[in-house]
């Protein structure tokens, strides 16, 4: 088992490059694998590529305006596969409408931040985000359950 | 020879004992024996013994009685007769025994039973005319030939000489002759002697006036022309009531008699028939006319479905004049409108036999026609109306609503089509357009850190200015996604404890800004009904409002209440804002101040603003520069 990963799945460069600048000016070394859509993640966490993945992720942010499969359906399909099922996962975006909000939370999400749009709060968030799901909070055991 | 002498003393005593009257006559017509009721009765002198009887009786010369007892002598036969005498002014049964030697007569008095007789006969009379004439009447015989009838019966049922029948008119209260028999040759007691007062008086008290002797009565001293064109004895009575005469009878008798109290009943009774004749012969011209005036065509059918009446419109209707009508049966017309065969008579039926009214509708020759069907005693009336306009029209409206429903379908889907587009526009606001600001700060910021050093303080102060402005369009952004929501969200209406809310929103104010000393003053009991979550953002902006513009203030005061009429309000003596502006206030980016002075997006009020309005009431604002600013606004008390 390698090193906890965080799995970040947003399709914007910008966002990209400000959430990994934000974990690393919080200093949170764990590695950061990127997804840039839905389908490709679903490939990634479910697909015959998985098995030759170094395992399953400490934590999944997720935004939810994706190309190919949404976020809300990548939840969905998280939810319901025993292996990732247990995964701590956190909606990460833009959006605050409250349809997104009480599906995310109906499909079983962790937790659900909005992104600011001020900087210095984002890193705030990012902060928190961080040190209470790869510190803080105790894991579900090893591999969620799905016999990894 | 039968002489007195020659009767035996015994039977002259036996004679002169029995009631009846008794005299004998000898061959010659000579008064032989008369006995002593005869004497009393024919008021004979003591010396008629001996004469000729003619000569004692002159009065029965050319009588029944001669006539009779010459028939019983030349057949030698007895006769028997009821017969008035004129000597005896009685009537009398005679019984006459002839022989050869002469002539036996018995008499009595019958006149009670006579007078009996013919009363009874006279009543009977006279009661089966009463009932022939109304029978005439109901026949449907004219009024012309009713009033002919009428008098001709009086005439003859009184054995009146002359009757005459006026018309009275209530306007000029004048009386016309109509009717009159028995002048003859064409003359008229009215033109030679009008007895016009006496008309007058029966008019005028609706009692018979009877006068039974002209030259005697002291009531007829105008009339003694009537003497002279040979009338002595006269009895009138009004047709009508006093109320609502009509006209008057009067029967004329060329002798003196008394008329008695049935005579009087039987005019009065004829009078009666006639007035109830002409009232419902005026009612049923007054009908008619009716019937012929109305807009609807008219039929009545009796009970087998012949037609009765039609007016001139129905006629028309079927080509036909109503005279040609009356009679035949219903089907003749309906059958040639009926579609399905049978249709309209069965409505008819049904109508007779179900005794209800009934309304439908048919067609004939491409126009509509509405049939009301009312059931009566001897028949069915129905009327018809050309409702093909109002079909027309009831088509039009139809069409139009079906039309005004497909055009609302329609702007309905529009409508929520472009309700959608609008949720999926403030998801893309809500997002899409956060994400490039966010970078826009990001990588500000991340400018400033990583190469901060080599950027003078102009070159941070500009980057500083970007990120602001960033921030700031995020915040707009937020709150026209509020706007929008409030916009959306549907209203449930409940009890909402407003000072409640506001000692809650000022307290978040006083926790959010601990350094301001706001001295917030509200009302309790504020009670409205409404959304509990929109009126929590009304208070929240009205209240941040006046918490933002007192800030120049050492003594800011914030009071929340309610006034006599019914408003809420919110003041504050803070900044305030010029009156002219206003209604200024309330739209969406309106700003009175600059956001150098008072930061704002300038949406909140627009946002309060339509919350109000979605709660059915009103909000306006007043206030002045300088001396603060008060929001008033309504709310339904009761659930609308």
């Amino acid at each position: 088992m390698s090193k906890p990963y965080i799995l970040l799945v947003e399709d914007n460069a910008d966002d990209i490059d400000l959430t990994k600048r934000a974990f690393e000016k919080n200093h949170i070394a764990n590695e950061v694998v990127v997804i840039r859509d839905g389908a490709a993640a679903r490939e990634f966490l479910f697909g015959e590529e998985s098995r030759h993945t170094p395992g399953m992720p400490a934590l999944i942010l997720l935004d939810l305006s994706l190309p190919k499969v949404g976020g809300l359906e990548l939840l969905e399909a998280i939810r319901a596969n025993d292996a990732t099922r247990l995964l701590p996962t956190v909606i990460l975006t833009s959006s605050k409408q409250e349809e997104d909000l009480i599906e995310g939370y109906r499909r079983g999400v962790n937790s659900y931040v909005r992104k600011p749009v001020d900087f210095n709060e984002f890193v705030e968030a990012v902060r928190q985000v961080g040190l209470y799901w790869l510190v803080l909070n105790e894991p579900p055991p090893a591999a969620g359950g799905g016999g990894m | 020879m039968a002489d007195a002498s020659a009767l035996r003393p015994d039977l002259s005593l036996v004679l002169e004992r029995i009631t009846d009257g008794f005299f004998a006559l000898d061959a010659q017509w000579r008064i032989a024996y008369i006995n002593a009721q005869a004497r009393r009765l024919l008021h004979a002198p003591q010396d008629c013994i001996g004469q000729h009887w003619l000569d004692v009786f002159p009065k029965a010369r050319g009588r029944l009685f001669e006539r009779e007892y010459h028939r019983a002598m030349r057949d030698q036969k007895p006769v028997q007769f009821v017969e008035y005498s004129v000597t005896a002014q009685l009537w009398l049964e005679v019984k006459a025994y002839p022989s050869v030697d002469g002539l036996s007569v018995y008499f009595r008095d019958v006149t009670s039973r006579v007078e009996a007789q013919r009363e009874l006969e006279s009543t009977t009379r006279r009661q089966q005319a009463l009932i022939d004439f109304g029978r005439a009447a109901l026949a449907g015989s004219t009024y012309d030939q009713t009033l002919a009838d009428a008098i001709e019966l009086l005439s003859e049922a009184l054995d009146a000489s002359v009757v005459d029948l006026y018309h009275y008119d209530r306007l000029t209260k004048g009386f016309s002759i109509v009717r009159s028999v028995g002048w003859g040759n064409g003359a008229s007691l009215d033109r030679a002697c009008p007895p016009i007062e006496h008309l007058a008086t029966v008019i005028r008290t609706g009692e018979p006036f009877v006068c039974s002797d002209v030259r005697i009565d002291p009531r007829a001293r105008t009339l003694a022309r009537l003497e002279s064109s040979g009338v002595l004895s006269f009895v009138a009575t009004p047709i009508g009531t006093n109320n609502a005469p009509v006209g008057a009878i009067v029967a004329y008798s060329r002798q003196t008699r008394t008329f008695s109290i049935a005579d009087v009943r039987f005019i009065q009774s004829l009078s009666q028939s006639i007035a109830e004749f002409a009232s419902a012969l005026e009612s049923n011209r007054l009908m008619f006319e009716v019937l012929e005036t109305i807009a609807d065509a008219f039929v009545a059918v009796d009970r087998d479905l012949r037609i009765t009446y039609v007016n001139g419109r129905m006629a028309r209707f079927w080509d036909e004049i109503p005279a040609r009508i009356i009679g035949l049966p219903l089907q003749a017309y309906t059958a040639r409108l009926d579609s399905p065969e049978g249709r309209v008579l069965q409505y008819f039926k049904d109508a007779l036999n179900e005794r209800r009214a009934l309304t439908f509708e048919y067609a004939w020759r491409d126009r509509w026609f509405e049939a009301r069907l009312y059931p009566f005693g001897l028949g069915v009336a129905a009327y018809v109306r050309d409702i093909t306009k109002r079909r027309f029209e009831q088509e039009r409206v139809l069409e139009l609503n079906a039309e005004l429903e497909r055009r609302v379908a329609e702007r309905t889907t529009q409508l929520e089509l472009a309700n959608k587009e609008l949720e999926s526009f403030s998801y893309s606001v809500s997002h899409d357009l956060r994400a490039p600001l966010r970078a826009i700060d990001g990588f500000s910021a991340a400018l400033i850190e990583d190469y901060g050093e080599s950027l003078d303080a102009r070159a941070r102060g500009h980057l500083d200015r970007v990120r602001r402005a960033a921030q700031r369009m995020a915040d707009l952004i937020d709150s026209l996604l509020r706007l929008a929501k409030v916009a959306r969200t549907p209203i449930t209406f409940a009890p909402v404890d407003l000072s409640t809310l506001a000692e809650a929103v000022a307290g978040e104010l006083r926790e959010h800004d601990p350094r301001r000393s706001v001295a917030v003053v509200v009302e309790p009991g504020l009670v409205a009904q409404g959304e509990p979550h929109l009126l929590q953002i009304v208070l929240a902006n009205l209240l941040g409002n006046a918490w933002k513009f007192t800030r120049q203030l050492q003594r800011a005061q914030v009071y929340v209440g309610k006034n006599s009429e019914g408003e809420f309000y919110v003041r504050d003596n803070g900044a305030g804002f010029e009156m002219s502006y206003a209604n200024k206030l309330f739209g969406a980016f309106a700003r009175l101040h600059s956001s150098d002075e008072y930061e704002g997006t300038g949406i909140g009020l627009a946002t309060v603003a339509r919350i109000i309005h979605r709660h059915g009431g009103d909000i306006r604002a007043e206030g002045a520069v300088g001396e603060g600013a008060t929001f008033y606004f309504t709310l339904p008390a009761h659930e609308p």
